[in-house]
C-alpha cells in the first residue's frame, strides 16, 4: 500500500514538473535570447545547449535598439491606458453592481441580461464594426477611441453585483434609516469594505488592456498612441531583416509586466475571472 | 423631504446609465451596425462609392472559395483545438487539485501563461517553431531526429497553431476546472473510496457528471473566443501556407481593413455572429438552474 502511494507521488511530481518545464523553458529561453546580439542568438539552439536557457555573452543591444525606437513611449502610454482604464472602469463597473445588487428599478432582469449577454460575446468578434462606429465619430487615432469602449465590461459589473449582494443588509439600513443618500451609502460604506472586489477588478482591467492588441492595432496604431502590444508586433513582423534581438527584448518587457503582476494577486484574478463562469 | 424623495427615484438610473449607456453604445449599436454595413458595398473607400447591394454581400460569402473555405477551416479548427483543450484542462486541473506538498508553487507557475499576451506567445512561438534557426527544431535535430516544417508546412500549421494557443488556452480554462474540483463535497468523495472506487473511476463517474455545468460553459465559452482567433494568424501565417491557416476572422479584417470592403467583411462576422448567439442560446438553456 505505501509502495503504491509512493509511486503515486512520484508519477504526479513528474506530470507536475514536466508540464512546469513546459512553461517555464520558451519564457527563459526568450528572456535569455533578449540579452544576446544579433549575431549570438541562435548559438545555443542548434546545435542545442542548456545554455539557450540562460542569457550567454550577456548584451544589452536589443533594449538600447528598442528604446532608440520609442519603445519606452509605447511601454509609458500602456501604464497611462491602463490606469486610466482601471479607474473609469472601476467606477463604471461598481456603480450599476451596486445598482444590480442593491436598488429596485423597473426592467431590472431585461437590463442585466444585457450585462450578461454582454460578455458572452467576445468584443473582437464585432471588432469591425466597432472600428467603423468609432471611425465615423471621429476617434480614430485618439485617446478616447482606446479607452471609452473598453470603459463598460460586462464581468466587471458581474462581479461588483455578486460581491455587493453578499454585504449584510445592516450595513446599509443604518446610514439609510439616518437619512444617508444611496450615493453616501455607496461611497462610505461599500466601497470601503470591498477591496477585494476593487483589486479584482483592477487587475482584470490592466491586464486587459495590457495584452489588448486587435483593437489598439486598427485604432491608434500612430507611433505617438501606439501601445506595446502593437510595438512588439511592429518590430516582429513589419522589417525588412528579422529583428531577432530586438524581437525578444520586447517580448521580455511586454511579458514582464503582466506576470509580474498576475503572481502576487493571483487569488484576486482567479476569483474575479471565475465569478463570471460559475455563478452566472 | 419631498425633494430628497424625488431626487431618489433618479438613483438607480444614475447609478446605471454610464453602464448600459457605454454597453450600448459600443457593444449593441456594433452589432446592429455590422448587419447594416453588410447591406453595402466598398464602404471604407471614397463616399461616393457606399452602395446599397442587399444580401449580395451574404450570398458571397458562401460563393466565394476563400471566404467560404475561411469558414471551413475555422469549422475543422473549432472541432480539434475546443474539445482539446477542454480535455487537457480538465486534466491538468484534476492534477492541480491534488493536495501534495508544493502544489501552491506548482499553480503558480501554470498561471503564468494565462498573463501573457496572445501576441507575445504567438511571436515567442513562432520564433521557437521556425524551421531553420528555432528552438524546438534545434532540439529535434540534437536529438537526431529529421527537422520539421511546422507553420511552414499545410499539413503542419494549423496544428502548430492549436499547439500555441493551447499554451494559453489550457492552463487558462483549467482555472475553472480547479474550482469546481474544489467546489465537490469531500463526503461524495468519501464514500466513493469506501465504495472502492479508484482515482480514475472517482474522476469519470463522479467528478465529471457534477462538473457538467462547467464543462458546458467552458466548452461554449472557449468555442466562441477561439472563433475570433486573430493575433497569431496576422504574426505568424498570414493565412498561409496555402490558406491552411485561413480563419475566419483573419479574412474578415483582410476584406475589411486591407482591401477596404467593409461590406463584405460585415457579412462575414454577421454570419459568425448568428453561429455565436445560437451557441450562446443553447448554452443558457442547457445552463438554466432547474427549479
Amino acid at each position: 500500500m505505501r509502495l503504491r502511494k509512493a509511486r503515486r507521488y512520484i508519477l504526479l511530481y513528474v506530470l507536475l514538473i514536466a508540464i512546469a518545464i513546459a512553461i517555464i523553458l520558451p519564457i527563459s529561453w526568450i528572456v535569455a535570447s533578449s540579452f544576446t546580439t544579433r549575431e549570438t542568438v541562435w548559438k545555443n539552439v542548434l546545435p542545442f545547449s542548456w545554455r539557450a536557457f540562460f542569457p550567454a555573452d550577456f548584451t544589452l543591444e536589443g533594449y538600447q535598439a528598442i528604446f532608440e525606437k520609442d519603445f519606452g513611449r509605447a511601454l509609458l502610454n500602456t501604464f497611462f491606458l491602463g490606469a486610466v482604464t482601471v479607474v473609469f472602469g472601476i467606477a463604471v463597473g461598481a456603480m450599476s453592481g451596486f445598482a444590480f445588487a442593491r436598488l429596485k428599478f423597473r426592467a431590472k432582469n431585461f437590463l442585466f441580461a444585457l450585462v450578461i449577454f454582454s460578455f458572452m460575446i467576445p468584443g473582437d468578434l464585432t471588432i469591425i464594426p466597432s472600428f467603423v462606429l468609432v471611425r465615423d465619430l471621429g476617434w480614430l487615432s485618439t485617446w478616447q477611441g482606446l479607452i471609452v469602449p473598453g470603459l463598460a465590461n460586462g464581468i466587471i459589473i458581474f462581479l461588483f453585483r455578486q460581491f455587493f449582494a453578499e454585504i449584510p443588509q445592516d450595513l446599509i439600513d443604518a446610514p439609510r434609516v439616518d437619512g444617508a443618500t444611496w450615493l453616501q451609502v455607496f461611497t462610505r460604506i461599500i466601497l470601503p469594505i470591498s477591496k477585494p472586489a476593487l483589486i479584482s477588478a483592477g487587475v482584470i482591467l490592466f491586464l486587459g488592456q495590457w495584452n489588448n492588441f486587435f483593437w489598439p492595432l486598427l485604432v491608434a496604431p500612430d507611433p505617438e498612441l501606439r501601445v506595446v502590444q502593437v510595438a512588439v508586433s511592429i518590430i516582429g513582423i513589419e522589417q525588412q531583416v528579422s529583428l531577432w534581438e530586438q524581437m525578444f527584448a520586447s517580448s521580455t518587457l511586454a511579458m514582464l509586466v503582466p506576470v509580474l503582476l498576475i503572481l502576487p494577486f493571483q487569488r484576486y484574478y482567479v476569483g474575479g475571472i471565475l465569478g463570471s463562469g460559475l455563478k452566472g | 423631504m419631498l425633494n430628497k424623495l424625488r431626487l431618489e427615484r433618479w438613483t438607480p438610473a444614475f447609478f446605471l446609465a454610464p453602464a448600459i449607456i457605454l454597453l450600448i453604445v459600443f457593444r449593441y449599436i456594433p452589432i446592429v451596425l455590422g448587419f447594416e454595413e453588410a447591406l453595402y458595398t466598398n464602404s471604407l473607400s471614397l463616399a461616393g462609392a457606399r452602395k446599397f447591394v442587399g444580401l449580395n454581400n451574404f450570398i458571397a460569402v458562401f460563393e466565394d472559395p476563400v471566404v467560404w473555405g475561411s469558414f471551413k477551416t475555422t469549422m475543422v479548427f473549432s472541432l480539434v483545438v475546443n474539445p482539446l483543450q477542454v480535455g487537457l484542462a480538465l486534466l491538468l486541473a484534476e492534477l492541480i487539485n491534488q493536495r501534495v506538498p508544493g502544489i501552491a508553487v506548482f499553480r503558480a507557475i501554470y498561471l503564468v501563461p494565462v498573463a501573457i499576451s496572445m501576441n507575445v506567445t504567438a511571436i515567442a512561438w513562432g520564433l521557437a517553431l521556425d524551421p531553420n534557426y528555432g528552438l524546438i527544431n534545434g532540439i529535434i535535430r540534437t536529438l537526431g531526429l529529421p527537422r520539421q516544417p511546422f507553420l511552414q508546412h499545410p499539413s503542419q500549421a494549423l496544428w502548430s497553431i492549436i499547439g500555441i494557443i493551447s499554451w494559453i488556452g489550457v492552463p487558462y480554462w483549467s482555472l475553472f476546472f480547479l474550482a469546481g474540483l474544489q467546489g465537490i463535497s469531500s463526503d461524495v468523495l468519501e464514500s466513493a473510496h469506501v465504495d472502492g472506487a479508484g482515482s480514475l473511476r472517482t474522476f469519470i463517474s463522479i467528478k465529471l457528471p457534477l462538473l457538467r455545468r462547467i464543462i458546458a460553459f467552458v466548452l461554449v465559452s472557449d468555442t466562441v473566443v477561439n472563433f475570433t482567433l486573430f493575433a497569431p494568424i496576422y504574426l505568424i501565417t498570414r493565412g498561409g501556407p496555402q490558406l491552411s491557416t485561413h480563419l475566419v476572422m483573419y479574412e474578415a479584417y483582410r476584406r475589411g481593413l486591407v482591401y477596404g470592403d467593409i461590406g463584405i467583411a460585415s457579412a462575414i462576422i454577421s454570419v459568425l455572429l448568428i453561429v455565436v448567439v445560437v451557441f450562446v442560446a443553447v448554452e443558457f438553456i442547457v445552463l438554466r438552474p432547474r427549479h
